[in-house]
């Protein structure tokens, strides 16, 4: 661990100057696209955090459908990891290309401020989707899923499965990721409004399934009223169904899971999980590009924009206003 | 399973009786000098305080069928890696690749399995997705020995950069997502998830493995060679031995058990886990370490490695089921870890000396 956070000052260090330099750049010559006024044919950038993502891949099918309708220059890249080293240099080159607007999910809350400033500085208006920064005069918008209330989603869909009894646990994937200790914090409260369900303290699995497998086999062993789980990502909840497969508890425990990527949509039909709690990807990269657009007509731009959560189980995934919910692979 | 082959040093100290710790020379019997002398034991009794601490704290749920087979079914695989880090960490090597050999593995079969039925595919497709693994293994294992036997990389750089490369490959045929359908229905209900007289099929696979690496460390040719190379490689060589085509041997059989970790892998998962392994490789190699295989090459068993890897296994199911705190567990391992190899170095200087 230290030394990637000795690896990452250094990164940042470098990366200041690449920004410092940059932004020299920008300032002696500020041509720009001018304030012409509208939103067409500016050019609009995102960054997303892993490009692989369906959940980001999503995001900007809908950014570039949207753009397009409005005859904005679109275009997307994203980091091939989460891992600021891989989005800094990323970011520099979009940078150096000086758009009108980006939109950005910064994989990291601090590490990109002083490059997410220089760019601001310069004149490109920023939009921070998904995920955001500390600092408080980043973006003229901020649009993510209000992950607390997505927590308390899952709490309810699965407190209902497991008949509001028995002991639940959460297996998350580290602790201090904004995104998903808000969805535990919404969880664990709200399974607080049922009193016969015991909630057992918090694991953590590194992202690993072969640890989730063991944590949840261990837990079934000290509780063997286990009766619901709340993964905290994709790799989390195959840990999880494995480990439950093998101890032969497959369907009796109840798994709720986070997103609504293909193989998790796969696994719901296969019954290895019973509830999946959607994001909304393609309304985050829609409204992103709506609000930048209101920004280059002048109009008024909201600071802070919370979308929407839909609870996926067996019962309801064939209906096409929850369908509409499952990410994507390809546009 | 009983490898302990510390007997074959070609260096002087091989003549000088285990030594006992410090300061016990002449006070304790012969017989508990001798005990104390079997590297595995210290770790053993270790994993019995354990194990016995467990049971006691948690009556009735800790040492149970139950948890004794999902702690076994959970440690089958890290086993089987066990065994190949064991080989190479003898040889004074290290190989940090084996995370990524598994997922370039995983993928390679995966791939395969994906155009020829996907889950429905039959025993023929799961026959060759089985052959690719352990081939495509064996052939990345081959690739860094070769270059290892070159004596001009050290094998942690050989290997560090095999890391990076193998997990790359791997990223850029899926395009850095679990492909769906990457195990058929087949390979993950017979070794992943079936039994034969109870036990689970990735324990008696990974039992097998262990006893038949075991016996090839503590009773054939290749086992003396291999401890030979790590003790002392220029008096191999000219013992007319050749050292390299030894290595590339060792190297291979590790990524060939990468590979077979892989097959282990998609039947239990069903899926490539192209993230899940980055640290498969310092998990297997405390396991080794901790069984008492000197990082400096030249000693170390099988036995050994199989103790090191149910120590955490235990840990970590044990400090779960008494409602421990989990990042106890990650103090435990180190602590366990570090004062393993401490003992390990007093060992030796007091060898050395002597």
């Amino acid at each position: 661990m230290l030394s990637i956070r000795s690896r990452r000052s250094a990164l940042v260090a470098a990366g200041t100057v690449l920004a410092l330099t940059g932004a020299a750049a920008c300032s002696s010559s500020d041509s720009g696209s001018g304030s012409s006024g509208g939103a067409a044919h500016k050019k609009v950038r995102l960054i997303t955090g892993v490009k692989s993502d369906p959940f980001y891949i999503t995001m900007t099918c809908a950014a570039k459908t949207e753009a397009k309708a409005k005859g904005m220059d679109f275009g997307a890249d994203g980091s091939a990891q989460w891992d600021v080293s891989v989005q800094r240099p990323l970011l520099d080159s979009v940078a150096a290309s000086r758009p009108d607007g980006l939109m950005i999910s910064p994989v990291d809350t601090s590490a990109l401020t002083p490059s997410l400033k220089q760019i601001q500085s310069a004149g490109t208006k920023v939009a921070l989707v998904d995920t955001t920064v500390t600092d408080d005069s980043i973006g003229i918008t901020r649009i993510s899923s209000d992950n607390e209330k997505g927590g308390r989603v899952a709490a309810d869909a699965l407190a209902k499965l497991m008949g509001e009894k028995g002991s639940a646990i959460v297996i998350s994937v580290k602790p201090g990721v904004s995104t998903t200790d808000a969805r535990i914090k919404g969880f664990t409260e709200e399974m607080k409004k049922y009193p016969k369900i015991k909630m057992l303290p918090t694991l953590y699995d590194n992202d690993l399934p072969a640890t989730a497998a063991s944590q949840i086999q261990s837990t079934l062993a000290a509780h063997p009223d286990l009766g619901g789980v709340f993964a905290g990502n994709t790799n989390t909840g195959q840990g999880i169904a494995t480990g439950l497969k093998q101890a032969g508890k497959e369907g009796a425990v109840k798994v709720a899971a986070f997103d609504a990527e293909p193989d998790e949509v796969a696994s719901l039909k296969a019954g290895t999980l019973q509830v999946l709690v959607a994001q909304d990807p393609a309304a985050i990269g829609r409204e992103a590009v709506d609000q930048l657009a209101a920004a280059f007509e002048g109009k008024s731009v909201q600071k802070s924009i919370g979308t929407n959560m839909v609870a996926i189980t067996k019962a309801n995934m064939n209906d096409p206003s929850v369908s509409k919910y499952f990410y994507k692979s390809g546009c | 399973m009983t490898a302990d082959s510390k007997e074959v040093r070609p260096t002087p100290a091989q003549k000088q009786d285990p030594p006992a710790s410090e300061g016990a020379h002449r006070t304790v019997p012969d017989w508990l000098r001798r005990a104390a002398g079997i590297s595995e034991l210290w770790t053993f009794v270790i994993l019995v305080v354990l194990v016995a601490f467990f049971t006691i704290a948690a009556p009735g749920k800790f040492f149970t069928q139950y948890d004794l087979t999902q702690i076994a079914v959970n440690a089958a695989i890290y086993l089987v890696l066990g065994v190949g880090m064991t080989f190479v960490i003898i040889t004074a090597g290290i190989d940090l690749s084996i995370g990524s050999v598994l997922v370039l593995a995983a993928v390679a079969a995966g791939e395969y399995n994906i155009h020829h039925g996907g889950p429905d595919a039959g025993w023929g497709t799961v026959a060759i997705c089985v052959v690719i693994a352990l081939a495509v293994g064996a052939g990345w294992g081959v690739l860094q020995g070769a270059v290892v036997a070159t004596g001009k990389v050290p094998p942690l750089i050989v290997t560090l950069g095999g890391l990076g490369a193998a997990l790359g490959i791997a990223e850029l045929a899926t395009g850095g997502q679990d492909p769906a359908g990457a195990a058929a229905t087949h390979l993950q209900n017979s070794l992943g998830f079936g039994k034969v007289l109870g036990i689970p099929w990735l324990v008696v696979l990974a039992a097998v493995v262990t006893a038949v690496f075991g016996l090839v460390l503590g009773a054939t040719r290749f086992g003396t060679r291999t401890l030979a190379i790590g003790s002392n490689p220029t008096a191999v060589r000219r013992a007319g031995i050749g050292v390299g085509r030894h290595l590339v041997k060792v190297y291979g059989l590790m990524g060939l058990l990468a590979g077979l970790g892989a097959v282990m892998w998609l039947a239990s998962y069903g899926t490539t886990s192209i993230a899940g392994h980055s640290t498969d490789n310092l998990k297997v190699i405390t396991a080794v370490v901790l069984g008492g295989t000197s990082l400096f090459g030249g000693r170390g068993s099988v036995l050994g490695t199989v103790i090191g890897v149910f120590i955490p296994a235990v840990l970590t199911t044990g400090l779960i089921v008494i409602g421990v705190q989990q990042y106890w567990q990650d103090v435990a391992v180190g602590v366990v870890l570090v004062a393993a190899v401490y003992v390990d170095q007093m060992r030796r200087k007091t060898r050395e000396q002597a």
